[in-house]
């Protein structure tokens, strides 16, 4: 899976789980700043989904990494598998 | 001293929890510190990091009438409420009106619900499925005919159903009610909080490693009675309850407040609405759980409300003994706290190593956090609190002295209806309802249901990082609720935000979401589920999330006993305002309509197949939803800040008649109860009334009741008399219509609706409808029903 595909499917994740409007979701966008407003809920769900469909364990990363689909998804490159 | 009449005594006490069956194995159980806490062999545990519980262990649970009609939650309620009246001496009460049933719980019948969708989808499992059914199955067992309801303030539930039975007999409304909280150990709650992260996979550790909670399951059953009625029958009395406190946090829909400032204000309302001095206090049975959020946030409160420097105060958790009981909580939380108060007792948290006991020491100062083993102390006053999620605080004081009890202290204050937020299927506005009545709008298809859009959102000021968490049944409350926060003009502020309530009542509540939930784990595993939508499942959600969009952090309760709840709300609010402990409060009626829904009346035989109106003698109604937020206030403070007044709430009366919980049959003669009640509550009598806000939805079977019932009450005059039906247009939206039909009756008496169909039954009880002007309309009532034969009436006048 390349990284466009990883961020595409990210997105729709947002998307369909987690209630968030794609109109103002681009690739860069802080995920958990005030416009998003993830949560530690919400890094839960994120962690379970990479988990699952990446097969990349992001437990106990640090915040960095969360800051937008950019930064997951560089995340999952560097550690698939 | 707190006079005689306002004076609740306890005078029973029930438990079964994993530790003992009955109250005295249980108490044998914390003074020897033994845990409950074991492996799980209910629920898989397949790839789930922890897999501890602290199970019942029962095997007399079916000893009971009819035990196949009951989930699991209700049985547990019910073995601890016979003997809970056992021992207070107590039994069949042949329907007396004065005897009230209050229960509290998270999850309610969520085995039924898995039993229904992984086993051939039987329809003798829905009626089990609601929280509503735990409290009317109790009624049930010992004919209470009183006020019958639920508090679904998910962990704080079981402190609060006591709190409300107190408020009850202040008010003048029973003399005895039983009280408590139930809940059973299931996959649901299980998975939930494995996917928050939240269990703790060597069992649960408070104030020490605070790693997460160990789920248990149970039932504690208080009987509070009136000192008089007690005194009278030469009752044993253990002790008094004095006040309480509920608070919202107004900021998470899991997670406590880390400063638990809301939580500190709980616990001083309740010390000042009991009248005593915090250091009459001698222990606090505290919440406990073992997560760091929530035993932080306590110590914080702790230290700040109490002092670190006070040594007189002794803390512990009991959660280790029976794991985190979710709704039974407070309930078995209470029987430990009046135990411990009547025995001189304080009961430790365990184990403690030296090393802990060391760290917890620099964590909580001087308080006294009993460790290990139980002790001796003499104790005047005990407290109680927990916490929930949708950020309910709740907090209440056990007492061997009478107090100085504040309650009623507005009692003779008149009641304004100042704001209306109306969310339907014909629309999410005040505006659209007024529109939709004028063109005399009907439901296009036999199941309708609300659509929230982002404009709603938009309008309202609604930010996407808030309304992106919501689930349908909290869409349709926050929206609602803003919209009569709008409507009234009113601006929450830091200055006014404790001021104002919310009481939510609901029909099935967070229902359809666990039902969702149930299915996302049945096919994925415990070990898979949405940490995102766990949190739907609990009743007061959609009162948490209105509170955080709102900012609302007064009073804040979930009430769900079927239909009428939409009423109660109001009835319960008006009671809250009258004790003194709001000057505003909310009140709702909001219930969805998912497709499981529909299916659930379809299984029922109670959904139409086509659009039929009021008194059509159908088989079934159409099924629809809705939610109606009103906004009451004290007339003062309303008039005050230059509100509008629609009208007023001048009285709320109630009734029942004990029949099966699905059923109304039989029934029927309640609603005069009701009806009668709420007039004399008003101070008014038939011939005040000018119209009826009913119930009707089409439904033979339901409508039939309605028109006997007023035809008893009014007689002669009922030919001349205009009901108002509001489902005709948005079907039978249980709650959320209740709440619907008391706005109607708003909009009439305020003149904003000019005029409505309204139906008249004749002398031989055939029935037609025309448009009726709303001018000369002065007096109207309001009046809704609830399965297993409980009815409620509410009067708004100009």
């Amino acid at each position: 899976m390349d990284q466009a595909e990883v961020k595409s499917k990210l997105k729709a994740f947002f998307m369909s789980d987690l209630g968030v409007d794609g109109d103002v979701l681009q690739y860069d966008t802080e995920l958990f700043g005030e416009e998003i407003g993830l949560d530690s809920v919400d890094s839960l769900e994120i962690i379970s989904f990479v988990d699952s469909n990446f097969n990349v364990s992001m437990t106990g990363v640090g915040k960095e990494h969360f800051q937008s689909i950019n930064t997951i998804a560089a995340y999952i490159e560097a550690h698939k598998a | 001293m707190t006079p005689d009449e306002r004076r609740c005594v306890v005078t029973g006490l029930g438990v079964i929890c994993a530790v003992g069956n009955n109250v005295e194995e249980t108490w044998k159980s914390a003074l020897n510190s033994v845990s409950g806490i074991h492996k799980t062999t209910s629920v898989d545990t397949n790839k789930c990091y922890a897999d501890l519980a602290a199970e019942v262990k029962c095997d007399t649970l079916d000893e009971i009438d009819a035990p196949k009609e009951k989930d699991r939650v209700s049985k547990l309620c019910i073995k601890a409420t016979k003997e809970a009246l056992a021992d207070a001496g107590l039994a069949n009460f042949n329907d007396d009106q004065r005897v009230s049933v209050v229960i509290g719980s998270c999850v309610g019948g969520v085995l039924s619900i898995e039993q229904y969708h992984q086993h051939g989808r039987d329809v003798s499992e829905i009626a089990k499925m609601p929280i509503a059914a735990i409290a009317s199955q109790v009624a049930e067992t010992c004919e209470a005919g009183g006020i019958v309801t639920n508090v679904a303030n998910a962990c704080a539930a079981g402190t609060i159903s006591i709190a409300v039975a107190c408020d009850l007999i202040r008010a003048g409304k029973a003399d005895v009610v039983i009280a408590g909280g139930a809940d059973s150990f299931a996959a649901v709650p299980y998975s939930g909080f494995l996917s928050l992260h939240a269990l703790d996979e060597n069992g649960c550790s408070p104030f020490n490693r605070c790693n997460g909670i160990t789920l248990g399951e149970g039932a504690g059953i208080v009987i509070v009675e009136s000192y008089e009625h007690a005194q009278k029958r030469s009752a044993k009395q253990y002790c008094e309850i004095l006040g309480s406190g509920v608070t919202s946090d107004a900021n998470h829909i899991t997670a406590p407040r880390e400063d638990g400032v809301c939580l500190m204000e709980a616990i001083s309302r309740a010390v000042k609405n009991s009248g005593i001095d915090k250091s009459d206090i001698g222990y606090v049975n505290a919440h406990g759980t073992g997560t760091g959020k929530n035993d932080n946030a306590e110590i914080t409160a702790f230290k700040n409300f109490f002092g670190e420097n006070n040594s007189n105060i002794s803390v512990s958790s009991t959660k280790v003994l029976t794991g985190h009981c979710l709704g039974a909580a407070g309930a078995i939380e209470a029987v430990f706290s009046i135990k411990a108060l009547t025995t001189d007792t304080v009961l430790p948290t365990f184990p403690y190593t030296k090393e802990q006991s060391a760290a917890l020491k620099e964590k909580v100062g001087a308080l006294d956090f009993v460790q290990n083993t139980a002790r001796h102390k003499e104790l005047k006053c005990v407290l109680s609190n927990n916490v929930a999620f949708g950020g309910t605080n709740a907090a209440i004081v056990f007492s061997k002295i009478p107090g100085e009890v504040a309650a009623q202290s507005a009692a003779g204050k008149k009641i304004a209806v100042t704001g209306l937020g109306i969310v339907s299927p014909l629309g999410n506005s005040k505006a659209a309802y007024l529109e939709a009545v004028k063109a005399d709008k009907k439901p296009e298809s036999p199941s309708v249901h609300s659509t929230i859009a982002l404009e709603d959102y938009k309008e309202l000021g609604v930010k996407m990082a808030f309304y992106r968490k919501l689930d349908n049944l909290g869409q349709l409350q926050t929206v609602s609720g803003m919209r009569a926060l709008q409507d009234a003009s009113f601006t929450v502020t830091d200055n006014n935000a404790k001021d104002i309530g919310i009481i939510v009542g609901t029909s099935e509540g967070g229902l359809g979401a666990t039902y969702d939930f149930e299915e996302l784990i049945a096919r994925e595993g415990n070990s898979q589920g949405s940490a995102f939508k766990f949190p739907h499942t609990v009743y007061n959600a959609a009162g948490g999330y209105l509170s955080i969009c709102s900012g609302i952090k007064g009073y804040g309760v979930t009430i769900t006993t079927g239909p009428l709840s939409g009423l109660d709300s109001i009835g319960y609010s008006m009671n809250v305002i009258h004790d003194g402990q709001e000057k505003a409060m909310m009140a709702t009626g909001t219930d969805e309509n998912l497709p499981i829904i529909t299916e659930f009346a379809q299984k029922l035989g109670v959904a139409a197949n086509n659009v039929v109106a009021p008194y059509a003698e159908n088989d079934g109604f159409v099924v629809g939803d809705g939610s109606v937020s009103i906004m009451l206030e004290e007339d003062s403070y309303a008039k005050s800040r230059g509100a509008k007044v629609y009208c007023y709430a001048l009285g709320f009366g109630h009734g029942r008649k004990n029949v099966k919980f699905g059923k109304l049959a039989g029934s029927e003669n309640a609603l005069d109860k009701a009806i009668a009640d709420a007039l004399a509550d008003a101070g008014i009598t038939v011939s005040d009334i000018d119209a009826v806000c009913g119930f009707a939805n089409g439904c033979k079977r339901i409508d039939d009741i309605e028109k006997g019932s007023l035809k008893r009450v009014f007689g002669e005059k009922l030919a001349s008399m205009p009901l108002f039906e509001v489902k005709e247009r948005t079907g039978e939206g249980r709650a959320g219509s209740a709440a619907l039909a008391a706005a109607e009756a708003a909009l009439l008496l305020s003149g904003e609706l000019a005029g409505d169909k309204a139906y008249f039954v004749a002398a031989n009880g055939s029935v037609a409808s025309k448009k009726v002007d709303a001018t000369g309309l002065k007096k109207i009532l309001v009046i809704s029903f609830a399965a297993g034969g409980s009815y409620s009436a509410v009067i708004f006048g100009k």
